[in-house]
């Protein structure tokens, strides 16, 4: 614990380094001027190996600067702002007391020294800077560890397999589920169904009712998709903005048209207000394609198929089935 | 700390702590110093150093155990404040004199 007194008077100077000393404060440094405690400071420039005080003693009736104005440039500085500043003046000086407190004193000591007293505020003003100096390292602890929670929340939403925004599945996590499901039908010899569907005129919902609104609606189309998928090895995802991929396993074209025109259906029975859409309610078109795995096909090839077959969906007027005939098996 | 005037020659015991033997020379010197530099303010009217003086004393001597230098160092302050020479003259005579007649006692 450093402590630097700031006193124009010698005898001052060295009586208090010996009541401190005393005490066993051994790290007592002197300035005999406000300009000296800027220097210790290393406010006047830099300094060699500066140890910072961990509390001053000020006097307040000094020549050339009193202890107020000293005070008063110290706390300009940043660094300085929390260092506790103890002053020391005559018994009879009310108003400069108050002037020192404003200046941002922590505390005041008066001349002469008695002892105990002296004592007890030092103690308790450098039990303060302690306690400040904990919790600003418990501060900065805890701004590294939010930093490394973010990090690590970021890792995990990489990871994650769950849309955010409907709590279906995300496409990192479909794309697996397609890999997986394509490797079985090959094993089997069985199609595969895969169904690209999109929410018809979705950017002029969100213009008219508001993202909000946007987001509820792909809520509720989500929702209402997944819980139409009824069999193992069924999937819905969220492939990305208003478009959703849907996978049906072990079916026929009639068995999958089918499932396209309940899920279309569903969608439309939502009754989800769309004043600008034809139908005046939400609506979804779906393109849906079907492969038995061969050796030379792979699953982008049966998801572009599904997707020529939604735009041939929405350029028939939306809100439809589209079969992908060069995706049929 | 105490001071008690011990009969006879005059002389003034001053009790100290003993923490403090090391300072109380260069103390004692310093308000011997005073005592000239007083003076020749007091010559000069220069009341600001006279006050400032006064006040440092004031501020130290009873720190120190001389609780006297004290009592004396706020006269010397409040007198050149009010620009009062006959009083300042007679308070550093009684300085001057104090500084002469006390015997310190560490313990």
């Amino acid at each position: 614990m450093r402590i630097l007194i700031v006193d124009d008077s010698v005898d001052d100077r060295r009586l208090l380094e010996a009541i401190l000393g005393n005490a066993g404060y051994k790290d007592v440094i002197g300035a005999a001027s406000a300009r000296e405690a800027f220097k210790v400071l290393g406010l006047t420039g830099p300094v060699d190996g500066l140890v910072l005080p961990d509390l001053v003693l000020m006097d307040i009736m000094m020549p050339d600067m009193n202890g107020i104005e000293a005070l008063n440039i110290i706390r300009a500085t940043e660094s300085f702002r929390d260092l506790p500043v103890i002053m020391v003046t005559a018994m009879d000086q009310s108003d400069t007391l108050q002037a020192a407190f404003n200046a941002g004193a922590v505390d005041y000591i008066t001349k002469p020294y008695n002892r105990t007293e002296l004592l007890a505020r030092v103690r308790s003003s450098l039990r303060l800077k302690h306690e400040m100096d904990q919790r600003k390292t418990r501060e900065q602890e805890l701004v590294s560890m939010t930093v490394r929670l973010e990090q690590v929340i970021h890792t995990l939403q990489g990871l994650s397999t769950m849309d955010g925004l409907t709590g279906i599945s995300n496409r990192r996590h479909f794309d697996e589920i397609l890999d997986r499901e394509w490797r079985r039908a090959a094993r089997d010899g069985k199609p595969l169904s895969f169904m690209m569907a999109d929410i018809d005129f979705f950017k002029p919902y969100n213009d008219a009712y508001g993202h909000q609104a946007g987001d509820e609606c792909l809520r509720r189309v989500a929702k209402s998709l997944a819980g139409c998928m009824r069999r193992a090895g069924d999937w819905v995802a969220r492939y990305g903005g208003e478009e959703f991929a849907i996978l049906v396993s072990d079916t026929d074209r009639p068995g999958l048209l089918a499932v396209a025109e309940a899920l279309r259906k569903t969608v439309e029975g939502l009754g989800i207000e769309h004043l600008s859409a034809p139908g005046k309610v939400v609506s979804i078109s779906l393109g849906a394609a079907q492969m038995i795995p061969k050796p030379g096909s792979s699953p982008p090839m049966l998801v572009a198929a599904a997707d020529r077959a939604l735009y041939k969906a929405k350029q028939a007027g939306r809100n439809r089935v589209c079969f992908a005939e060069d995706g049929a098996a | 700390m105490s001071e008690s005037p011990v009969s006879g020659d005059g002389t003034i015991r001053v009790t100290v702590d003993p923490d403090l033997e090391d300072l109380v020379p260069g103390f004692l010197q310093n308000r011997h110093k005073d005592v000239e530099a007083i003076r020749l303010a007091v010559e000069r009217e220069d009341w600001a150093t006279l006050q400032r003086l006064g006040h440092s004393m004031k501020g130290s001597g009873g720190g120190y155990g001389f609780d006297s230098i004290t009592t004396l160092g706020a006269g010397i302050e409040t007198a050149a404040k009010a620009r009062d020479t006959s009083a300042i003259e007679r308070l550093v005579s009684e300085l001057d004199s104090y500084l002469d007649h006390i015997e310190v006692v560490f313990g």
